[in-house]
């Protein structure tokens, strides 16, 4: 049981760790908490899934499509609502994403309906690998390998590529960052575009991992946040541990201690984590603004 | 100036007073020469949004009887609000129904929390409502004059499945996989008291919280708990969630569950047909059935709303509506609350699409007593395993 424990927890904790990741993008370069960040993948998710079912379009083409659209999503969102925003306080900004998502909500449920759906993913969600006696399902098994490589393109793309170190650049200063020549206002626009694609991506492997319906984002969301501030807010490895270990510490209290209360234990992590050490597991310091 | 503006306003506050008075004292809230007019909540948005096609099934049998012409002259005005399946929405809604649109009753309106923010309130004034659509015990204990139940029992229901499980079918190791709130667990309560009586207990007892996403725990102990049988009393999702995660891990026991998972085409598909096999009980007739007035439905819907699936949420929006306009049937041309809860009394074993419909003890409000069983074949159909069981007393 133990083993399996981990197993299926480093599953989901993969899933908590791209939505962490994705919400720390973002975070680092404006000090936003993107709270819809949940409802940009359920909707990019409902576009793969409509682009599998209704129009029949194979996997790999609707899956190009739909970080399209994540694209597009991320920038129209930055562009449309975030940067009207007249000398915007972050707390402005938060306000606009937890408006954008309840309209992203609404959206999906008048035109997706509210049923549940099970979502055409390639890689069965009942099979299993059976590895001398532990039993990894296949979904769980590429759900944790995806995670990984697209944790290593995401490493690859900010150190080595021109517009991640940009992107770096602007996170740390903005302000130096133009003054080098870099176009501080494109870049925070790519920024959400990328978180959006990484969102769409936890969006579809939670929706392969369970079921596709308008609030599915609500609970790993929530628990994306746990990990995130588990790992530290500011630090993209540490938010990939922290969702890891959040997902097999859930599972394991799940397992030996108390079911009823497995969801609770994000929660005083959270809490635990803000008294004992409140920049998180792996931020290298944490900045008090004054 | 001040005091001059006070004693205007009392005056015309007493006028008012004296104008609408002996208007309202004969007339009948929500009942005019032309119109009945009737309210119902039900989640259209949120989690449990799939059960508010409930809300709209209903305004499909208030249509049907407009189009044949009402009753006693009068046409049904149906007014159906989204709670979200939100307790403090609802309340808002039971006091928009009330004291801004003035409704004669209220008919069906999932969930329990929901429902008991608005219970003493309506009841408070005099509001007759028909079937809240869940099967507990909050809404017929205490004994209120307007508030007629029609929903199964989850305690009688779950203690005859387990019966059922354990004496047709020969189960002995037994787990309870449920919601953890008052529906899931007056289910529990039913399972486990049919065990006590027979001095067995349950091999385990999970329990998924409403926004639980991951569920393998919870699978990997009632696999360990080495149930043969599991009966669960959850939402769609959590039922979904649990047959995927054991699947997963290869454990296979003898499912069943309550008559509010028994819309099997819905089952089927979100559970890419790991449904199958599913004992199940029902409280309405199957969506195929051949009962004339089914086939009734099933036309009416076909013309009046074609964008609506004909799933067993939808018609039970019919069902619960049925023996509340028969009342009002009954009730005649002088409708008032108290000739409707008369005129309820005298339903005996009547029948629409559900179970035969009983109030004729003033001391009993549960109407519905009865569900049949079924098994889930792997095309999504179901077999009818038995006739209607009497499960409460």
């Amino acid at each position: 049981m133990f083993g399996q424990l981990i197993v299926s927890g480093l599953a989901v904790g993969a899933c908590y760790a791209l939505l962490a990741i994705a919400m720390v993008i973002i975070y680092k370069s404006s000090e936003v908490l993107n709270f819809a960040q949940g409802e940009m993948a359920m909707v990019s998710t409902f576009v793969a899934f409509m682009l599998l079912d209704a129009y029949h379009v194979p996997f790999p083409w609707a899956a190009a499509l739909t970080f399209l659209f994540a694209i597009l999503l991320g920038i129209f969102f930055e562009i449309v609502f975030l940067r009207q925003a007249k000398d915007p306080t972050v707390i402005g900004l938060i306000i606009i994403t937890l408006g954008f998502e309840m309209v992203l909500m609404g959206f999906a449920g008048w035109k997706w309906g509210p049923d549940q759906r099970s979502f055409p993913f390639p890689i069965s969600n009942i099979e299993a690998y059976n590895f001398y006696g532990l039993i990894i399902s296949k979904i769980n098994f590429w759900t944790i390998l995806i995670t990984l490589v697209l944790m290593f393109i995401l490493f690859l793309f900010f150190r080595y590529t021109k517009l991640g170190i940009a992107m770096r650049a602007t996170q740390q200063n903005q302000l130096a960052a133009r003054v080098m020549g870099i176009r501080t206002k494109w870049i925070l626009s790519f920024t959400w575009a990328i978180s959006s694609i990484v969102g769409a991506v936890a969006g579809m492997l939670i929706a392969a991992l369970g079921i596709l319906d308008p609030p599915m984002m609500m609970d790993p969301l929530l628990k994306g946040f746990a990990s995130a501030v588990l790992g530290g807010m500011t630090s993209l490895p540490g938010t990939a541990v922290g969702g890891a270990m959040l997902g097999i510490i859930e599972n394991l209290f799940g397992g030996y201690v108390s079911l009823a209360f497995k969801s609770a234990v994000a929660f005083i992590i959270i809490i635990l984590m803000l008294c004992i050490k409140p920049s998180g597991l792996l931020a290298k310091h944490y900045v008090k603004k004054v | 100036m001040l005091k001059k503006n006070l004693t205007f306003i009392g005056v015309l506050m007493v006028m008012v007073f004296l104008i609408a008075a002996p208007a309202t004292a004969q007339k009948v809230r929500g009942v005019t020469d032309t119109e009945i007019l009737v309210g119902q909540w039900g989640p259209q948005t949120g989690p449990a949004a799939p059960w508010g096609a409930v809300a709209r099934g209903t305004d499909l049998l208030f249509k049907i009887i407009n189009e044949e012409g009402g009753i006693h002259g009068r046409k049904f005005k149906y007014y159906l609000r989204d709670d979200s399946y939100q307790p403090a929405k609802t309340k808002a809604i039971a006091k928009e129904f009330v004291e801004q649109i003035g409704v004669f009753a209220v008919v069906g309106g999932i969930g329990v929390a929901t429902g008991m923010t608005a219970r003493d309130y309506l009841m408070e004034n005099k509001v007759p409502w028909y079937a809240p659509i869940t099967g507990v015990y909050e809404w017929i204990s205490p004994i209120q004059k307007y508030l007629f139940a029609q929903y199964p029992l989850y305690d009688d229901e779950a203690f005859n499945l387990t019966g059922y499980l354990h004496e047709k079918l020969g189960y002995k190791k037994i787990a309870m996989f449920y919601q953890n709130d008052d529906y899931g667990k007056q289910g529990a309560q039913g399972v486990e008291r049919y065990l006590l009586r027979k001095k067995i207990s349950l091999v385990a007892k999970v329990s998924a919280e409403m926004t639980d996403r991951d569920l393998s725990t919870h699978a990997l102990k009632l696999k360990n708990s080495g149930a043969e049988a599991v009966i669960m009393w959850t939402m769609p999702t959590h039922a979904a969630l649990i047959l995927a995660e054991s699947a997963k891990i290869g454990f296979k026991p003898q499912w069943a569950t309550s008559n509010t998972l028994s819309d099997s085409a819905l089952m089927m598909q979100i559970t890419k047909g790991l449904w199958a096999g599913m004992i199940n009980s029902f409280a309405l007739e199957l969506p195929d059935s051949n009962l004339p007035l089914m086939v009734k439905y099933r036309e009416w819907h076909k013309k009046l709303a074609p964008q609506e699936r004909w799933g067993t949420f939808y018609y039970a929006g019919i069902a619960f509506a049925e023996p509340f306009v028969e009342g009002v049937r009954r009730a005649g041309r002088d409708l008032t609350a108290d000739n409707w809860v008369k005129a309820m009394e005298t339903l005996k074993d009547w029948k629409g699409i559900s179970s035969p419909i009983t109030f004729t003890n003033p001391m009993d409000r549960q109407g519905g007593k009865h569900v049949f069983y079924g098994k889930v074949k792997p095309d999504g159909n179901i077999e009818r395993l038995t006739d209607w069981i009497r499960i409460t007393k």
